[in-house]
């Protein structure tokens, strides 16, 4: 990850800051920064999202392809994920730098989504055992200001909301063989129920109490944190310890709870929002890279 | 991906015959006894066989046996760094890699290392780090490298046990022992320390909500310096499963010192 | 000897007002824990109070620290400095080499200037020194001769035999009886064999 080098002085001026729920730049404890998301940015994928938090941007596009499911569950689609640390987000990510931090968010992704109930993969299936849809979505880091698992995990959900797979009807040809067949109307498209579709939330520990959204210098200060998947109902689909320091297990006890309830309260005006532009449609200004 | 090129796998077609004949199991039992005869919903872990010393070339070493689950770790150092980029005069590296042995699970695991491999090695390293005092040994590296020999479940647990012991072994100076547990929830009963079934069995079984869990922890300093949950868990039970996994390190504690001062004794006492 | 308690690392030994702390433990929030898994040493020195630490019976690996006289062996010369090997650390050996630079001003203490790295050393030399830092990332552990105990103590010669150190700054080849330059360390009488 992207670091900044801070001094003892500014070590102590953030933790004395933090320990009275004032952060460096005027937030509470559990407050994130400005988010900007936008839809639909890229025309060549299936779906598409933008998502801009504080200096953190993350371009996520999702394109279905239809291919073999897995041979143990073949009534099944599934998803693969590969995360991108572009060399635009810091130079220590030009040419292979970047491709641990990459592997790392990527396994972090594939843990996020390994349960039944966060996408409805059966829905996915065009006729088990042969065909099914494959969601590839790919994750681009443009600019990197800590925080990089919320900012994807947000980004993906929108995606996947946007996401519009093209129905297809199976026919069988003259030789018994099947035949797929996609439906010539480009709005006759199935859309991807991302009602489960968890997010994450990522709380840095920093001296006795812990902060949601951390900048890259509160990062620094902080020895350990704790990653948590949460749904719109609360069921935490995964959770980690990242970084090189210990957690006193009862830490760990009051973070899953706050995770757990600023996790819960981000999913309900995140789907007004995507809902919103949705209904806007062709009518909204597309705001694009440019800001 | 970096494939393979030294071993013929035969064509892409072919698959294992393990999926021709594979039947999803019975469906895995979510009520009364396990299948090993240990206990529901109670800290019942397997014994252990541990023992220190094995690779004599390695500076530490440990072999441990858990069930059918064995492991062996070895670590060298500290020695020069590999990379000259990546010293750091403060304090040493530490280096983790976890392998499996390509016989280990039912399917053949590939050689190359996996995003797998790769996963529990980063998980690993965030397990040690805290335990391992590295600003004593600056401008140097400590590998520690860790072969899952056969995998019957809770792989990276025994995993975290096994390395703080070869550690231990090896002279390094550590904070404490770091002992690993696992878990898997199963709607509202658990099992600690599952096997291979138990925690791979989801994909052919019920509706029911299931969450595999593992936790390193520090037993002297009661600090976690590892965790790691999937699958689907409420709050509540996520927090009951770290207590429980606290509860089944604490368990195997007593067998790790056994071990370790059967170790030392071993290697005659200093005379003074 | 009364059997000596073992210990694990993390197991907490005694509180600080006991013991000083030695070698092997660690002090937190009052109390002296071990960190390594050996024998507890308790050593007593006349007044102050009593030192606890931990020992294994194999000393535990040393690192090169500023001040320590290592032993190590010549692996390539240049005119500005002499690249060696670290074996070493006082009479303990080390598991795996580190490198070590000897500049051409450290050899000697008296007409640094006029030293030539080729008269002072050469490739297979084995050479006692003194580590004086320990360098930056880019280079290595960074080690001295300038004083009378350090130098060449084996030097084989041209021929291929051990040679034998005539003065200072010269050893002779039993076989050729020919000398050879090198900047010889002079043997503490205690070390020497009768």
């Amino acid at each position: 990850m992207a670091t900044v080098q801070v001094s003892e002085a500014e070590k102590v001026y953030i933790l004395h800051g933090i320990r009275d729920d004032l952060r460096v730049d005027g937030r509470g404890c559990e407050d994130y920064r400005h988010m900007e998301i936008e839809t639909d940015v890229v025309s060549n994928t299936d779906g598409s999202a933008k998502v801009t938090l504080g200096h953190t941007a993350v371009l996520v596009g999702v394109k279905a392809e239809i291919g073999k499911p897995r041979p143990m569950i073949p009534n099944e689609g599934y998803l693969e994920f590969f995360v991108d640390c572009s060399a635009n987000a810091t130079p220590e990510f030009e040419g292979r730098g970047g491709e641990e931090l990459g592997t790392n968010l990527s396994n972090v992704l594939y843990k996020v989504f390994s349960n039944k109930h966060s996408l409805d993969l059966h829905s996915l299936s065009i006729s088990p055992g042969e065909h099914c849809w494959v969601l590839y979505v790919d994750v681009l880091l443009l600019q990197c200001d800590g925080n990089l698992y919320d900012a994807i995990s947000i980004a993906i959900k929108a995606a996947l909301f946007n996401t519009k797979i093209p129905r297809v009807n199976i026919t069988s040809d003259d030789e018994g063989g099947k035949e797929i067949e996609l439906s010539d109307d480009p709005y006759d498209c199935m859309r991807v129920n991302v009602e489960n579709v968890p997010c994450i939330v990522t709380l840095c520990k920093v001296g006795h109490r812990h902060v949601v959204d951390a900048t890259l210098q509160e990062k620094a200060c902080s020895v350990a944190s704790l990653i948590i998947a949460v749904t719109h109902n609360g069921t935490i689909t995964c959770s980690r310890k990242v970084g090189g320091g210990s957690l006193d297990p009862e830490s760990i006890f009051e973070m899953t709870e706050t995770g757990k309830r600023v996790g819960k309260a981000l999913h309900a005006p995140l789907m007004k929002l995507l809902q919103q532009e949705e209904s806007l449609s062709k009518k909204r200004v597309r705001v694009g890279f440019l800001c | 991906m970096p494939t393979d090129t030294k071993r013929v796998r035969g064509p892409d077609v072919s698959q294992s015959p393990v999926l021709l004949g594979y039947k999803p199991a019975a469906v895995l039992a979510s009520r009364g006894p396990r299948e090993d005869g240990r206990q529901r919903d109670q800290v019942d872990v397997r014994p252990v066989f541990v023992r220190c010393g094995l690779v004599s070339q390695a500076k530490g070493s440990a072999y441990i046996e858990a069930g059918n689950t064995k492991l062996i770790s070895c670590v060298y150092g500290p020695r020069e760094t590999d990379r000259k980029d990546e010293t750091d005069m403060k304090s040493g590296r530490l280096t983790t890699d976890v392998r499996f042995a390509p016989f280990s699970c039912p399917e053949r695991v590939p050689w190359i290392q996996g995003s797998q491999d790769k996963d529990l090695s980063l998980m690993l390293h965030e397990s040690l780090q805290p335990a391992v005092c590295l600003q004593r040994y600056p401008r140097s590296q400590i590998d520690v490298s860790v072969m899952v020999l056969e995998n019957s479940g809770s792989a990276l647990a025994h995993a975290v046990t096994c390395a703080s012991l070869a550690l231990a072994d090896a002279g390094i100076e550590m904070y404490d022992l770091v002992l690993g547990c696992s878990l898997q929830q199963v709607g509202s009963s658990y099992v600690v320390d599952p096997s291979y079934l138990e925690e791979n069995g989801w994909r052919c079984n019920s509706s029911e909500s299931r969450g595999g869990l593992t936790v390193a922890f520090l037993p002297s300093l009661n600090q976690i310096s590892g965790l790691q949950s999937d699958g689907e868990m409420s709050e509540e039970t996520l927090t009951a499963g770290v207590r429980t996994c606290i509860e089944g390190c604490y368990k195997l504690y007593p067998v790790i010192q056994k071990v370790l001062t059967k170790a030392v004794r071993r290697a005659a006492p200093p005379s003074t | 000897m009364s059997p000596m308690k073992l210990c694990v690392p993390g197991e907490s030994l005694c509180s600080e007002g006991d013991c000083n702390p030695g070698a092997g433990v660690y002090l937190r929030h009052g109390y002296i824990y071990s960190s390594l898994a050996g024998f507890v040493l308790k050593t007593t020195e006349g007044e102050k109070l009593p030192v606890i630490s931990v020992v294994r019976e194999t000393e535990a690996q040393l690192l090169p620290d500023v001040g320590a006289i290592v032993t190590c062996k010549v692996t390539s010369t240049n005119p500005r400095f002499a690249k060696v090997h670290i074996l070493y650390v006082g009479s303990t050996p080390l598991k795996d080499r580190f490198r070590g630079t000897i500049r051409k001003e450290d050899v000697r203490a008296t007409e640094k200037d006029k030293v030539e790295i080729y008269k002072s050393f050469r490739t297979g030399d084995i050479v006692l020194a003194k580590v004086i830092s320990l360098g930056d990332i880019q280079s290595n552990y960074l080690l001295t001769t300038a004083e009378n105990e350090l130098g060449v103590v084996v030097a084989h010669s041209e021929a291929g035999a051990q040679m034998i150190p005539i003065s200072w700054c010269e050893m002779q080849c039993p076989l050729t009886h020919a000398k050879e330059f090198r900047k010889v360390a002079r043997v503490q009488p205690e070390y020497l064999e009768a």
